[in-house]
């Protein structure tokens, strides 16, 4: 009997100890890119939406399609004599010490040429650092806090808008509105207490000052409050002439719930995504949000003016069930990027990737992107991954800024 | 030989057997894998000393690994004080704050003590959060430097780590087996077992669980600080969540409670399955490797609930004493 329940216990234990079937040599016909995203946990549902996005990103590779995108028009990389991408996910699980884990292991067991990731920032801290390590381009797709790109890693590259570009983007369109001869003096800044609501608001606050705008409320909330009713009690006798939220979901909706019940109607909301990005907010309180703009990696609607996007998005809904959004677009985008590096390369060396990278030059409309451009500065950054403002208007978002991408002209201001 | 001296020779062919290792396996994820199984046997061995022996059950010993954790960092990014030195200050403030936190906490009982324990490391959770000195949200990250022994940074190779976490246990290890046999030693027992009956035969309880808490923080905080050293950056969530502090019981549980080998065993069961099975079926974000995990864990449960280690001693009674 015992020795029954020890043989159970070791068979047990040694369930899936086994490595997965390793791969056998490749030669030049496949590809092995290695992404790392959250696979379980809280974030789960980020990480399987990026790897739809990923996955059609490598359909798009390789095979061919008549659109205008990096490495979409021949089936593989003909760089490499067509080879195709495969790409192989691991779970960082938001821990960094997983996520440095997982890159090592790919690129040392996977031979992986190159590794997109990782929507934390904290995780693409350590996953970075392992690539500069082994000379492993990191492809940062989605993770936006700006002290990423200032550690000098020769391997790091960040197509997409990091943090303090977004809020740049968002007091551009104020600049605009304000040449326009809008009345706009004075601003409220709204934000929760994590590393995404602090690094927001400072950016705001210093913006706010060089630009010449008055911060006459600057309010700090501690996440997942359970009651805001004091705080918007505050933005109500400030009563600033726009509203610049940085919320998460349920605070956002807290948010506007809390002014309805408080009688408060702000004459502009101008979001920094987030929460007010996200479906749930407007399915609760969008009754109350006619009109709020809000910054944007990604707007569906620029589609009438680039083809690619609806193709794209059409492929991606028949894998994921629903539209592209901030993030799945940056992680598709991110994949063609590198894959173009890498055919240019026309090699799988992470030395030879990694000049390819920073020889980049993409033109905005060969891209999925609002960006100008895609190019990267020796600080792996892309310097013209500006945002959009998309308006909600009418239970439908509409891009209102900058003036090249934008289909519709902005309500302003939201409540008269 | 006695008991104990058999004890002994077990340890030094253990360590002889895992300080091999590195030579034979040469895989860097292996390696991965076996510091991290070292690192949480040794800072399983820490908890086990209050929450084995004292009867204790901490599940707020997260903070203590964040202060050392975070007392490493900050004097090595900020002033450059090899980890060596940040590592033996972070220990000292926990031990300082256990006893400042014992002071109050030990007055309550059973359930309730643990309770607080969480709810404290909570609270300090939330403080690094916002604290801009230690970083805040932002966390801190370690200047990247060449490979040395003074700053603990080794860029590829993962052989000096596995040391380091093998020393780390050896030393845990070693002050539970010199507490097993002293007269704190019987004390924390007699706590755990039946503290009204202990003081009435003149144990210190109050003070006992005093000493077995700052002793037992101040090896969790070497073990944040080595962890600091490993991964090289660290924020408040990847040190100081309610996760660690259950990593840190969850191996003496099952590896078995108050007992010498049980961390160790326990640990090297639990870790190499959490981490192999999320490395080899997590990318599919399926859950299948969770489903693994608490499948064992109720396995052990229900056929083995004093802890795996009980397989090997079914002749002698659990809590037999000389």
């Amino acid at each position: 009997m015992i020795i029954s329940r020890r043989a159970a216990l070791i068979g047990a234990a040694t369930t899936g100890v086994l490595p997965v079937s390793k791969l056998l040599a490749q030669g030049t016909q496949e590809v092995v890119i290695g992404a790392i995203y959250p696979m379980s946990g809280s974030n789960a549902q980020v990480g399987v939406d990026a790897r739809h996005a990923l996955e059609t990103a490598a359909e798009i590779i390789n095979t061919a399609n008549a659109i205008d995108l990096p490495t979409a028009k021949a089936a593989g990389l003909p760089g490499l004599g067509g080879a195709k991408v495969r790409l192989v996910f691991a779970d960082h699980q938001a821990d960094p010490q997983k996520g440095r884990a997982e890159a090592e292991r790919l690129i040392t067991q996977d031979k992986v040429c190159s590794i997109v990731g990782a929507f934390h920032s904290s995780v693409s801290n350590t996953v970075s650092v392992a690539c500069e390590r082994y000379a492993v381009p990191y492809m940062c797709a989605d993770s936006s806090s700006p002290s990423l790109h200032r550690r000098n890693l020769k391997f790091f590259f960040r197509p997409a808008a990091h943090d303090e570009t977004f809020s740049k983007g968002m007091f551009d369109f104020l600049d605009a509105q304000r040449a326009a001869g809008k009345k706009i003096e004075t601003l409220a800044l709204f934000y929760e207490d994590t590393i995404f609501g602090t690094d927001s608001s400072n950016t705001q606050r210093k913006l706010a000052q060089e630009r010449g705008y008055k911060v006459t409320a600057d309010i700090k909330y501690r996440a997942n409050s359970p009651s805001l009713t004091a705080e918007v009690q505050q933005l109500k006798t400030a009563n600033a002439d726009v509203l610049l939220p940085s919320s998460y979901t349920t605070d956002a909706i807290l948010l506007v719930k809390t002014m309805g019940e408080l009688g408060y109607k702000p004459k502009n909301i101008v979001a920094q995504a987030a929460g007010f990005s996200e479906k749930a907010v407007f399915d609760a309180v969008g009754d109350k949000l006619d009109g709020l703009i809000s910054r944007a990696s990604f707007s569906l609607d620029m589609a009438a003016k680039r083809p690619s996007i609806s193709y794209v998005n059409d492929k991606f809904k028949a894998r994921a069930g629903r539209d592209l959004n901030d993030n799945t677009s940056r992680q598709f985008m991110a994949l063609l990027i590198l894959a173009d590096a890498i055919n240019r390369a026309k090699s799988l060396e992470g030395e030879k990737i990694r000049a390819a990278l920073a020889a980049t030059n993409i033109p905005g409309s060969e891209t999925i992107m609002p960006w100008a451009k895609v190019h990267f500065g020796p600080d792996g950054q892309n310097p013209d991954a500006d945002p959009v403002l998309i308006q909600y208007l009418g239970g439908k978002w509409v891009t209102v800024a900058p003036k090249d991408v934008a289909v519709a002209v902005a309500k302003w201001p939201m409540n008269p | 030989m006695t008991h104990r001296q058999l004890q002994l020779v077990l340890l030094s062919g253990v360590v002889i057997a895992l300080a091999i290792l590195p030579r034979v396996i040469t895989d860097v994820y292996m390696l991965n894998v076996l510091v991290l199984t070292l690192m949480y046997a040794a800072l399983s061995q820490s908890w086990n000393i209050l929450g084995g022996y004292c009867g204790q059950i901490s599940l707020g010993h997260a903070l203590y690994f964040g202060v050392g954790a975070y007392a490493t960092s900050v004097f090595y990014a900020s002033f450059g004080i090899t980890p060596w030195l940040g590592a033996l200050a972070g220990g000292v403030i926990s031990m300082l704050l256990a006893l400042g936190l014992g002071y109050p906490c030990f007055r309550l009982k059973g359930h309730y003590f643990s309770i607080a324990t969480i709810v404290i490391a909570e609270i300090g959770l939330l403080l690094v959060h916002n604290w801009d000195a230690v970083g805040g949200a932002l966390g801190i990250q370690w200047p990247i430097g060449p490979d040395s022994w003074v700053t603990l940074q080794f860029a590829r190779d993962k052989a000096p780590y596995v040391y380091l976490a093998l020393g780390l246990f050896v030393i845990t290890w070693l002050v539970t087996y010199w507490i097993e046999d002293s007269r704190w030693g019987f004390w924390w027992r007699a706590v755990k077992d039946n503290p009204e009956a202990a003081e009435s035969l003149g144990v210190e309880v109050f003070r006992s669980k005093m000493a077995a808490a700052a002793l037992s923080a101040f090896f969790t905080a070497l073990g944040g600080g080595f962890y600091a050293a490993f991964v090289s950056y660290i924020d408040p969530e990847s040190v100081m969540t309610f996760r660690f502090s259950l990593l840190f019981a969850l191996p003496a549980v099952l590896g078995g409670i108050g007992t010498l080998w049980g961390p160790l065993v326990g640990a090297a069961v639990l870790i190499p399955l959490t981490e192999i099975t999320r490395s080899y079926m997590g990318g599919s974000g399926n859950g299948l490797d969770l489903i693994i995990y608490g499948a064992l864990i109720m396995i052990i449960s229900l056929a083995k609930p004093e802890g795996i280690l009980s397989l090997f001693h079914r002749n002698a009674k659990p809590d037999a004493r000389p």
